[in-house]
């Protein structure tokens, strides 16, 4: 019997394990891919000081080094089920039974859909697959697509498929309706770009982020927004077009966009249709967190993180003993936060089994400062507000748990 | 939108937002009792796919959803297994 089961063996897991097995834990990871690595797998962008950040390479480090440290890796694994027996967490999957007394949960994150008319068509897919289907696979995903949904997942995955040599068409905003919600307004949207204007991919929001804070700025911004787009690399950014169809009989032929107001309100009569044989759909990330919802863990729906994380502290406990958690199923954020959560969390599981002696404590308040540095310095970030989410998180967990622990 | 009702939100039971307002409007239903009757996010996805979207339907059907609340319960099996598999286990 192992003494740390890990579900999920990306950058948050593949740490969680190493740092476990580095304190003396027997250590198993199982994830339902084909390799270990999660969505490392598919990353490929420079880093602002002009480094490649290059996720197959991380992946294959991580996997190497718990492999040196007898960490069994078990791939093609899924987990169905979690449940607290006789002080054991089972770990049901569709191998059989594991059971150890401490589970770490890694899941990652999964997206969010933009339902439109004509997005079951083949051809239609959310911008992760394709990122998978090139990065990971190596496999063309079409000709020319179209990309719905302008946000930081979707501006680093065009810039993969344009390294790929595929073209994308166009970005443009999905219809606003009751499911896309801010995502089809341009005013919300061209807001949180802003917020992310130093990883802004155009000179123009850029420039833009310093000039357009006020509010009546930014309307005369996007009444003045070029009506063809701002142009990421090649690609029109195009704000004021949305997505209202994609066309074809039995593939992606085309897709009908509109022009809308800086509401997202559909202007009568501006309809036309572009051709493309590919769509992506970008609606954003949130936490893959089905297993701890079966397992019992109380959550909150705290937007900032991407949507409903269950409860854990800043050391990734859970208030369920021996479960704990890390990377983006407590909150969305870049590769190598997970990491250093992970390792975090790892330590939390070997303080709590007892080892480390004497040091534990000191490495865990390192790691900790770890996770506040790199995020800090992250190239990617998912959503501006999100130490208002994590500072929201941690405060809940002093309110209901951290007293009755002590006492 | 011309046919907002037409589009598909949960694509493994292939059930449309239509369908989704007429049953909720007719019956006047909890969460749990809209996914029974329509089968929106009993698919072979387990609902990874559709459960955001129905999320924010839901926020109009049953109002007042608190924060601490997930809208609609998550079930074991959370992953399409056999019968043989689950069986193991029992
Ligand atoms: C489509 C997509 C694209 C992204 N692109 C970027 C990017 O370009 N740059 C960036 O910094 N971040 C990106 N991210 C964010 C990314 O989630 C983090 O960078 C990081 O990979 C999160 O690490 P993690 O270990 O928490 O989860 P992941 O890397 O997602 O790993 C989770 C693992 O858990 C496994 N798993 C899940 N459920 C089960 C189960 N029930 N049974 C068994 N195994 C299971 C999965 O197979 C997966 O391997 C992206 C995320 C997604 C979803
Ligand atoms: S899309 Fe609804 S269950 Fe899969």
């Amino acid at each position: 019997m192992s003494d740390v089961i890990v579900i999920g063996g990306g950058p948050a897991g593949l740490a969680g394990a190493i740092a476990c097995a580095k304190s003396g834990l027997n250590v198993s990871v199982v994830d339902e891919f084909i390799k270990p690595g999660g969505r490392l797998l598919g990353q490929l962008h420079r880093e602002p000081s002009g480094e490649w950040w290059n996720g197959i390479k991380e992946s294959e480090r991580l996997h190497q080094e718990a492999r040196k440290l007898s960490v069994d890796i078990r791939c093609g694994v899924s987990v169905y089920n979690l449940e607290k027996e006789n002080q054991l967490w089972n770990v049901y999957t569709n191998q059989g039974t594991l059971t150890a007394p401490f589970v770490l949960v890694a899941t990652g994150a999964a997206e969010y859909p933009i339902p439109l008319p004509g997005w079951t068509l083949p051809g239609v897919m959310s911008i992760g697959a394709a990122q998978v289907m090139t990065n990971v696979h190596r496999v063309q995903v079409g000709k020319k697509g179209v990309i719905i949904g302008a946000n930081i997942l979707a501006f680093a995955i065009l810039n993969e498929l344009q390294l790929a040599g595929i073209t994308v068409d166009r970005i443009v905003l999905p219809e606003r309706n009751q499911i896309s919600q801010t995502a089809g307004e341009p005013e919300e949207v061209m807001k949180s770009l802003l917020n992310a204007a130093h990883l802004a991919p155009s000179p123009f929001l850029r420039f833009g982020s310093r000039f357009m804070r006020r509010d009546w700025i930014r309307k005369v911004g996007l009444n003045f927004y070029p009506k063809n787009g701002v142009k990421i690399n090649g690609t029109p950014l195009q704000l004021r077009k949305a997505a209202v169809e994609i066309i074809g009989k039995d593939h992606v032929e085309g897709v009908r966009l509109a022009d809308i107001d800086a509401n997202g309100t559909i202007i009568a009569g501006s309809e036309t249709i572009y051709e493309a044989d590919f769509v992506c759909i970008a609606g954003g990330l949130y936490p893959l967190a089905e297993l701890t919802a079966i397992a019992g863990c109380p959550f909150q729906y705290i937007p900032e993180l991407g949507g409903h994380v269950p409860h854990h502290s800043e050391t990734m406990e859970t208030p369920l003993k021996g479960l704990f958690v890390a990377g983006n199923i407590t909150g969305i954020e870049s590769g190598k936060i997970a990491m250093a959560q992970g390792t975090t969390a790892g330590l939390s599981i070997a303080k709590h089994a007892g080892k480390g002696a004497g040091t534990i404590d000191e490495q865990l308040q390192q790691a900790l400062k770890n996770v506040r540095t790199v995020r800090r310095h992250a190239a990617i970030q998912f959503n501006p507000e999100i130490d208002s989410g994590r500072s929201r998180m941690n405060q809940l967990w002093e309110d209901l748990y951290a007293t009755s622990i002590e006492q | 939108m011309a046919n907002m009702g037409d589009i598909v939100i949960c694509r493994c039971e292939e059930v449309t937002y239509g369908q989704l307002q007429a049953t909720a409007e007719k019956h006047n239903c909890t969460a749990r009792e809209l996914k029974l009757r329509t089968r929106a996010g009993m698919g072979f996805c387990g609902g990874r796919t559709c459960r955001p979207s129905l999320d924010r339907i839901l926020e109009s059907v049953t109002p007042a959803i608190a924060p601490g609340e997930i809208p609609l319960k998550y079930q074991p099996p959370i992953r399409p297994v056999t019968f043989g598999t689950v069986g193991e286990n029992l």
